[in-house]
Formats: structure tokens, sequence, C-alpha cells
């Protein structure tokens, strides 16, 4: 998984692109379902699943920057946010330094406050379920 | 093959067996365990899988149709296991099945080592077996006479010491016919070697001191032999489980060398007793090696050809097999040296399946053939393989530098009607080697 | 509903470890104790060379003479016993829990090949199984006990397995096949499975006592 020809990550980026190209607008109107980050390329693992409306509402979340953080020099910076960006702007999928590797990101982002706060999914499977995610969608909507 | 149905009656394990209490069971074997039972016990018992997979390397496994209760971690498991299991609250009839098995079903030949993937050794188990059981005083009758024959005399045949010093005298006599110069030298102190047999050759086999003085003679050697005690290499008491026996006599033949200060001990052509001088023993009695080096007479024969002391004068005119005895490959790794000397002396050897290391057991060994008349079925039908194999060779002679396997391996001829016969080293060089001072 | 597995999860799996890697330590060093006291000449004569060429021939494949004779039952084994061990191991899953607690990770498996292997692990436990009802020389010695330990063995591949696919209730499979991965751990040094431990130094002995003292092959 980690390791991959060159050929092979070249091949993958523009499926993914392509992909992304037809899919994106057909999604764009909806409420995000799953976390489908194009960086990771070939996934060993379905995509979480996230409907990021629902979710707020149910864990009480405000503020964007509860999630998109901004870090500066280590700092997290209070007022900013980062929605605008993706994650693996910041977030390697193979180094950790400076910052955690992406997987990792996404991982302690989520499951750290479903551990904190004794709620949510903290398991594999519960957020990366096999076969289409259909439950999920429907409560989305 | 079908196993003779009735019970084979023998004192040694009967009447030792009705002597037994439960309570004296239970405190000889929990004093065995406690006082001898070491990491190595703990180790092959409660790392083995259970796996069976040493069955295959059992000639009375193979040879009985692949009944598991011949295997070798089938025999464990009918022995030591439940004593341990039970702490040695275990009844006198299963004292008396355990020696069965383990002095009479085993020949200690090891090859289950070369199978088993964990490296267990089971004949180190079955020797505890028997060294329980001896502790108990169930051991089988015949063996156990030669195991008191050693303690009151110090060798293995009830061998009195002026018969001992006359036949070798006797022998002496009888070579002199043929080179009149030969010597058998007793107690020559400063000698170069000392030269130890077992108890049946002085008793049965005298032809065999012969033959060694001619070869002695003839390649130029400075040898002795004891006049006391300490000339008979050979040991029941290892093979009973007799240890403190078997340390004195040990010591008792470690102790005629350095009495005679020679340089080394060649023991004649016997492996068991080579298995006790060279491995057993010395441990026992506290020595990594032995304290004068010894060698078996099939690697003294090797050194002598190859360093030129003796001559082929002409080649055995027939095609050999070679009987490898466990003592000495297993025991030693000498199954090339053997060959060395056979292939110089005879024709041709054509080898039996599996041959050298991986050799069967004659099923005499491991002290087997002593318990005697009363089990000789027992290893009759227990290697059936090997008369299989030796019928495969298609040849009439059979070499094998051990007395176990001469024993053995000729019962097997004459119960599978065979038409073999057996010769020593000694036999082929005595007759094949050149003789310059001969008349 | 975080309460149990939390509970599997932490305090269970220091139990686990703890009996693990505690319990291994404790009985090499009591049998290393009982050796100096009753077996000295294990050390005296255990040689390097003899020990690793002894180890060498059991560890690879048709190395020694009972492996060739059964070359299935050899194949069987050494693919059973090298994805027993790569998968734990080599697990992302499991990675993925080292990194998140104690921010460690190594190299993985790539999901779908450690699936398969998982299944090559319980198909061997079921090779082994066959074995012990019917060939003779197996069943024989065979007692409760050594299905016990093919259970204990198969049980943390037959449930990780299920709760990878996530058939038939995720988290009943997880929790489940992190129990049985306990016990699979625990289990490793106060059973038969103490082979582990013991096998390299029982090789180690035997190896050098053939070719060290009687100058032999032992394989
Ligand atoms: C402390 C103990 C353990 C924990 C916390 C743990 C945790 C996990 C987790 C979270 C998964 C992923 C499940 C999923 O994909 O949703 C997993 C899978 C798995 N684990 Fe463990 N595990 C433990 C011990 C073990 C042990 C000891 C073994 C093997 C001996 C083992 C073998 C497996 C296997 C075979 C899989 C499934 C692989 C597959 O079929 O793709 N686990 N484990
Ligand atoms: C490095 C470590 C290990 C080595 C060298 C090793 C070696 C062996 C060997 C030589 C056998 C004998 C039979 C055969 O060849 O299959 C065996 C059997 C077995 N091993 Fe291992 N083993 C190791 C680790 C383990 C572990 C960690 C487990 C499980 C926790 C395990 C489970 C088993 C089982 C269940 C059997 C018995 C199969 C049967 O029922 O016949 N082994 N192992
Ligand atoms: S006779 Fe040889 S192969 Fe059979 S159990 Fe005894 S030592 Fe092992
Ligand atoms: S081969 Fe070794 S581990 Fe397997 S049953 Fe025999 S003695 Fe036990």
């Amino acid at each position: 998984m980690r390791k991959r020809t060159l050929a092979l990550n070249i091949g993958m980026g523009i499926l993914v692109s392509i992909l992304a190209f037809v899919l994106i607008p057909a999604y764009s109107q909806e409420d995000i379902v799953t976390l489908e980050d194009d960086a990771f390329g070939d996934r060993q693992r379905p995509a979480a699943v996230f409907a990021h409306e629902e979710h707020n509402e149910k864990a009480e979340i405000e503020e964007c920057n509860v999630c998109h953080h901004l870090y500066q020099h280590g700092e997290k910076v209070e007022d900013e946010s980062s929605e605008s960006m993706g994650c693996a702007d910041c977030h390697n999928v193979k180094e950790g330094y400076p910052t955690m590797p992406l997987m990792k990101a996404y991982h302690d982002m989520c499951q750290g406050c479903h551990k904190e706060k004794g709620e949510g999914p903290i398991t594999c499977g519960e957020c990366h379920p096999r076969g289409e995610p259909v439950a999920s969608h429907e409560t989305a909507h | 093959m079908a196993e003779p149905a009735k019970r084979i009656e023998d004192a040694g394990l009967d009447e030792g067996a009705a002597k037994l209490t439960p309570e004296k069971i239970e405190k000889v074997i929990n004093g065995v365990l406690a006082a001898e039972g070491g990491a190595r016990l703990k180790v092959y018992v409660d790392t083995c899988v259970h796996c069976g997979l040493c069955s295959d390397a059992c000639h009375y496994y193979l040879s009985h149709d692949k009944d598991p209760t011949y295997s070798p971690v089938g025999k464990v498991k009918q022995t030591l296991w439940p004593i341990l299991k039970n702490k040695g609250r275990v009844s006198p009839e299963f004292i008396k099945k355990a020696s069965e098995i383990a002095s009479t079903e085993c020949n200690l030949c090891r090859r289950c080592v070369h199978y088993c993937p964990m490296g267990v050794d089971i004949a180190y188990l079955m020797v505890m077996v028997r060294r329980i059981c001896h502790r108990l005083g169930v051991t089988p009758l015949y063996i156990q006479d030669t195991a008191h024959s050693h303690s009151a005399t110090m060798n293995q045949m009830w061998v009195k010491e002026d018969e001992w010093i006359d036949s070798l005298q006797w022998q002496e006599d009888e070579a002199r016919d043929e080179i009149p110069t030969l010597r058998i030298p007793l107690e020559k102190e400063g000698a170069d070697v000392m030269y130890s047999i077992i108890g049946p050759e002085p008793k049965f086999r005298a032809q065999l001191i012969y033959q060694a003085a001619v070869i002695m003679d003839l390649a130029g050697v400075d040898w002795t032999m004891p006049a006391s005690t300490g000339w008979d290499n050979s040991d029941m008491c290892m093979f009973t489980g007799e240890f403190e026996m078997m340390g004195r006599l040990k010591r008792d033949h470690f102790e005629a060398a350095q009495r005679l200060k020679v340089k080394k001990i060649v023991m004649g052509e016997c492996g068991h007793a080579y298995r006790s001088v060279y491995d057993v023993g010395n441990r026992w009695l506290g020595w990594k090696w032995p304290p004068v080096p010894v060698i078996h007479a099939a690697q003294f024969f090797y050194e002598l050809l190859r360093d030129g002391k003796i001559k082929v004068a002409k080649k055995f005119d027939e095609v050999v097999t070679i009987q490898d005895p466990c003592n000495i490959v297993r025991g030693m790794g000498l199954h090339e040296k053997v060959r060395y000397v056979v292939k110089a002396f005879c024709k041709d050897v054509v080898e039996m399946e599996p041959n050298r290391d991986h050799n069967f057991c004659c099923c005499a060994g491991g002290g087997v053939i002593n318990c005697g008349p009363p089990w000789k079925m027992k290893r009759m039908h227990g290697n059936r393989v090997k008369a299989e194999q030796l019928a495969a060779t298609g040849v009439k002679t059979v070499i094998s530098p051990c007395h176990n396997c001469h024993g053995g391996i000729e019962d097997i001829i004459h119960h599978y009607k065979l038409g073999m016969h057996l010769k020593f080293l000694g036999d082929i060089i005595y007759d094949c080697m050149e003789k310059p001072g001969a008349v | 509903m975080h309460g149990l597995y939390n509970f599997v999860r932490g305090p269970l799996a220091w139990v686990a470890f703890i009996l693990f890697i505690g319990g291994s330590l404790y009985r090499l060093i009591s049998m290393y104790k009982l050796a100096r006291k009753k077996d000295v000449f294990v050390f005296e004569y255990t040689t390097l060379y003899f020990a690793l060429r002894s180890i060498l021939h059991w560890i690879i494949p048709f190395g020694n003479i009972n492996s060739r004779n059964r070359p299935i039952f050899t194949i069987v084994t050494f693919a059973f016993h090298i994805c027993l061990l790569a998968v734990p191991i080599f697990l992302l899953a499991h990675i993925i829990l080292w990194d998140e607690s104690f921010n460690i990770n190594w190299w993985s498996l790539p999901d779908g090949v450690a699936d398969i292997m998982a299944l090559i692990v319980v198909a061997g436990c079921g090779y082994f199984l066959w074995r012990r009802l019917t060939q003779p020389e197996a069943k024989f010695v065979t007692s409760a006990g050594d299905y016990v330990i093919l259970a204990i063995v198969a049980a943390p591949f037959i449930t990780g397995f299920l709760a990878y696919h996530q058939w038939l209730g995720y988290k009943f499979w997880l929790i489940l096949h992190i129990l049985s991965g306990e016990i699979w751990l625990a289990a490793i040094p106060f059973t038969r499975l103490s082979h582990m431990l013991f096998f390299p130094l029982n090789r180690a002995y035997i190896g050098s006592e053939f070719g060290a003292v009687r100058h032999v092959r032992d394989y």
C-alpha cells in the first residue's frame, strides 16, 4: 500500500482525478457523506462515512475550526480556520514531520473527540463500513 | 504383524511389581523426579506438541504396521505422562507395563530425534522411566542379572579374574601358532593404547581377542590390556537406570587406563559400551569429556589403514552390506570411517536404505536383547523393517562393528530366514590384511 | 457502548501483554535456573555453531529428513506458522492501534493479503484438527487439551476475519476478537504453545549434543 511504484502512483492519480471530475459535480450540491480524501490514492478500507451536517448538529459543533484547525509553528491559531484547505495540504500521507501523517490526523481528529466525549464510533468498522454506506446516505438527507 | 496375545512372564517384572505398594511408588517416583528431573525432562514433556511426527522414525512402529502404541511419543504417553500427571500415584500394574515398554519396546537408538521438530530426546525420557522402575525394583530379570554381575565382578558375565587372564593367555598361545612373536601384553605400564572389550568376548567369542591381537601386533601398536577389573567396558547398568553402578564401572575402566598410563583407550567393536564410556558414564561422573581419550575400534581401524599401518592383501570376494550401529553413527558419526575400511577390504558395498546416521536400529540395542529369551519375539516382530531392508540388498554378508547389532541381526536373519551372516570389521581385516610375520 | 470495547482494549490488553511477556520471561528464567542446577552439561555442550545449524535446519522448509518425507505437512506447517506470526505483527489495524497508543508504527501488510493469510492460519488449524481426528499416530496422543489449544490458536483469526468483513454483527466479533487475541497471547507461556519459547533452546542443545559431542547431524 504505502509502497507503490511511481508508475502506479501516476496511473492512480490520473484515475482519481478523472473520477473526481465526474463525481464532484454530482455531489457538490449534497451534504458531504464520506471523507474520501484523494490524497490516499488506493485505499485499504472504504472511505470513512461522515455526514457533515448531521454530525455537527448531533455533536453540537458551531465553530468550523473545532475540526478545521490551523497550526502555525506548532501552535494552534485560535481564531483561524482551514476549511478552504484540504487536510492533505498540511498532512502528508507518508511522512509525519512536521505534521501528523494524514491517516493518523483523521483518526486522531475523529476518535480523539469520540473517546473524550464517550460517544461516536471508535472502531475500524464503524467508520469504514463494507459495502454501500446506505444508512448514512439516508440519514444524511 | 500380529503381536503375541499371551502375556509374557518375566520374574523381574512380575515379582518386582508384586512387592510394590502405591505409597512406595509415589514416594520413589517423587524422589527421583525431585532429585533428577531437571530442565530437560520438563521442557521435553511440556513442549512436545503431540504431533506424532516422530512415529515414522521408529522401527517398532513401522514394523507393527504403524501401530501408534509403538510410536516414540506413544511410548511416552503410556509411561511418563501418567506418572507426571498423577504425581506418582500410579498402580504396580502400571509400573510393570511402563517398565516393559521402556525396557523392551525402545532401543534408545535416538533415531526419533532426527524426526522430532522440537528436538525431544525420547531415548532420554525412556531412560528416565527405566530409572524410576529400577528404583522400584521392577526391571526385566535377565538384564537385571547382568547388572548384578557388574556389581559383583565389575564385568558383565561373572568372569573371575583368573578366568580373564587365562582367556587372554589362551588366545595368545593360539595366536603364536600363527605369529610366533605375538604377545598380548598384560598390565604394560606406559603403553600407548589400552584395549578394552566387553564381557562376552572372553566368555563366548574369544576368537575376537585373537584377531584383535593379530591386528595390533602386525600394525606395530604399543598396546596392553588390564589384568584386573576395568577391562570390561560394557555397561548394562546404564540401560537399567542403575546409574550409581554405571558410574563405578566407568570410573574403574578409566582408572585402569590411568593406572597403566596409556595415551588412549581403544574399545572393541561394541556400540553400547562406547556410548556408556564416551557419552553417558563420563557425564554421570562429572567429566565433560572422558578423562582419557577413547576411540571405538572402527575409528582405530580407519586410522591404522589411513596411516598405512595395516595393508590390504586381498579383497574379501563378496558384495557386502553395512549395518550401522546406532551408538557409533548417531553416537559418534563414524559411518564414513566404517565405509572407508569396508570399501578398502571388500569387493563392493550395497547400502540398505536408509543408512549411515539415518539407519534403522538392529532392535537389540539399548539393553533390549539383554532382557533375554522371554522378550525375543518382541525384537523379531519389532524389526520387520530391518528384515525387509536386509533382504532388499540381496547380499549374503552383513558387516557390523557392534556386538549388539550382531546378536540382533543374527536373530532377525534366522527368524525371517534371510540366509545371511554377519562379520565384524576385525573379521574382515584379519582375513584380508597383509601378515608379514605369519607362518 | 464504548465501555466494553474500552475495557478489552485497555486494561485487559495490558493484562494480556503482561502475562505474555512476564510469563515468557518467568518460564525462561526459571528453566534457566533449573538447568543450571540439574543439567549443567547443557551449558557445557551447547555451541553457537551447532545451535544455529540445528535451528536453521528446522526452520528452513525441507531442511531435515522428516520434512522431506512429509511434503504436504511441511508446506502446511510453514504456511501456518509464517502467517500466524506475520499477521498479528504486521496487520495494519494492529499497527494503527500501536500508533494511537504509543506513537510507534512499522511496515504493514496490505489488508487483502493479511486477510488471505488469516484464512491460511484457520485452514492450517483445520488440517491439524483433521490429523488429530483421523491419523492414528496423532490421534493416539491427542487429548482434550490439544483441541483446546487449536481452538485458542484459531479463534483470533476466525473472529478477526469476521470482524474485518463485518459480517453478522461487527462490534460483537470485534470484541470477541480482542478477547480471543488476549487469550492467545496469555496462553503462550503457560501451555504447549510455549514451544515458541523453547523450540530454539531445545534445538540449540540437542543440535549441539549431536553436533559437538557426537559429531553427527540432528536433521
Ligand atoms: C490485544 C489484542 C488485539 C487487539 C486490540 C486487536 C485488534 C484488532 C482490530 C481492531 C482488528 C481490525 C478489525 C477490523 O478490520 O475491523 C483486528 C483484526 C485482526 N486481528 Fe487483531 N487484535 C488483537 C490481537 C490479535 C491477535 C493476538 C491475533 C492473532 C493471533 C490477531 C489477529 C487478527 C486478525 C487475523 C485480524 C483480521 C485480519 C483479516 O482477516 O483481514 N489479533 N484486530
Ligand atoms: C517462532 C516460533 C514457533 C516455532 C519455531 C514453532 C514451531 C512449531 C513446530 C516445529 C511444530 C511441530 C509440528 C509442526 O511442525 O507443525 C509446531 C506446532 C504447532 N504450533 Fe508452533 N511454532 C512457533 C510458534 C507458534 C505460535 C506462536 C503458535 C500459536 C500461538 C503456534 C502454534 C502451533 C500449533 C497449534 C501447533 C500444533 C499443530 C498440531 O496440532 O499438530 N506455534 N510449531
Ligand atoms: S527405539 Fe529408537 S526410534 Fe524408537 S522410540 Fe526408541 S529411541 Fe526412538
Ligand atoms: S515429534 Fe516431537 S513434538 Fe511431535 S509428538 Fe513426537 S516427541 Fe512430541
